[in-house]
């Protein structure tokens, strides 16, 4: 019996050929947004870091809210950063002390017991001598920048509802702590009540 | 069996051929070696955008000032004798208005005693405010350049209302593009 088969030569063409003709095209059935991702990530990744670190990411809530102003100057970024909430002072992330009551504070401050000399003084020991501390690391700072070290820079962070004799004991108390410039923080975004 | 060459495929070469040249499907491992990051970044990436959609993002500004000084003394600044000295007090009736020439009268009409910018049915009169420090800083041509000012406050007087103050003595209302006191400066009267 007599089989007919192709030449090896003519049988590796057409494996060949079949092969060529079964290779699939390299398919694009999805958008690779693969670059994309990356730069986004590494983008975001950037904002958050310096959302976080600057100055004028004041986080608001119940216990601190900033009071609305028509301002539209940029925040500060350099100085010492003194926040005044509903409960507590602090420098830095530092607690300070712990605030009493509204009524208390619009007649007394913080209370005789944590003043320098009696009720009337507006010098709050524990902030001045935080502000101290603060201070010599800030005179190097400045010296170091270049900077009058003469007098330091302070970042008012204070709620809304603060009554003024609180904020002049802590103006007066940074005064006292060599601080010779105040920048008040206030929300942008308020028209002029009418 | 004898085999005859010719130019026609056998059925059976051409069944190899079907065979052999069907594409190989990749197992994972043999792949290529990089690591399929794509479902961890889809991942990051959504909770990157629900981060920054759930932080409460607030367009700060900044009050620039510098000390008060004990006493009512004021600042340690050199004031001119010309110069309006313009002081507001914040009292619960209203807005106390001291200049050089003295406090200012009820409806901000000259010099005389009372509350300059009485409340308005229980509500601080910022607009009126506003209108009298203009009609202040008009009122002589050697407080054209004059952009300080002091404010002070009863104890209680809480610190929007401050800021808010501060706002009404920035520029005219009536006109935006004139500069009226920018520069405040905080005085204890306590």
């Amino acid at each position: 019996m007599t089989t007919q088969r192709a030449s090896t030569a003519k049988y590796k063409t057409e494996l060949r050929r079949a092969i060529r003709r079964n290779a699939a095209e390299p398919e694009i059935n999805f958008l690779n947004i693969t670059a994309m991702l990356d730069i986004m990530t590494i983008i975001l990744v950037f904002l958050l870091k310096t959302l976080g670190e600057s100055s004028a990411a004041v986080p608001q809530n119940d216990d601190l809210r900033l009071p609305k102003s028509v301002i539209k100057s940029a925040p500060a970024e350099e100085g010492t950063v003194v926040t005044v909430s509903k409960t507590q002072l602090l420098v830095g992330d530092n607690k300070v002390l712990n605030l009493p009551g509204r009524e208390s504070l619009a007649q007394t401050g913080v209370g005789a017991q944590e003043k320098r000399s009696g009720p009337t003084d507006l010098y709050i020991v524990k902030l001045g001598n935080a502000l101290q501390a603060a201070r010599k690391t800030d005179r190097v700072v400045r010296q170091a920048k270049g900077l009058d070290p003469s007098s330091s820079e302070a970042i008012i962070i204070a709620d809304g509802t603060t009554p003024y004799r609180l904020l002049i004991e802590v103006l007066f108390t940074l005064g006292q702590s060599e601080f010779g410039k105040y920048h008040l923080m206030v929300m942008q975004g308020k028209e002029i009540p009418q | 069996m004898e085999s005859e060459s010719t130019n026609e495929l056998s059925a059976g070469q051409r069944a190899k051929v079907r065979r052999l040249s069907v594409p190989k499907e990749l197992t994972p491992d043999e792949e290529g070696g990089e690591l399929n990051i794509v479902p961890f970044l889809d991942i990051i990436t959504n909770i990157l955008i629900f981060v920054l959609a759930t932080v409460a993002v607030t367009f700060t500004a900044a009050i620039d000032s510098s000390p008060p000084a004990s006493g009512g003394k004021g600042v340690r600044k050199d004031i001119e004798s010309t110069a309006l000295n313009l002081t507001i007090l914040i009292v619960n009736d209203g807005f106390s208005m001291k200049a050089s020439g003295g406090n200012i009268a009820p409806g901000c009409t000259g010099p005389g005693a009372g509350i300059a910018i009485p409340k308005r049915s229980g509500k601080y009169d910022f607009a009126s405010l506003n209108a009298c420090a203009a009609k202040l800083k008009s009122a002589s041509p050697d407080f054209a350049d004059e952009t300080q000012f002091y404010v002070t406050g009863n104890p209680s007087t809480d610190y929007q209302t401050i800021v808010s103050v501060i706002d009404a003595l920035r520029t005219d209302m009536r006109d935006p593009s004139r500069t009226l006191f920018t520069d405040v400066n905080f005085k204890v009267t306590l």
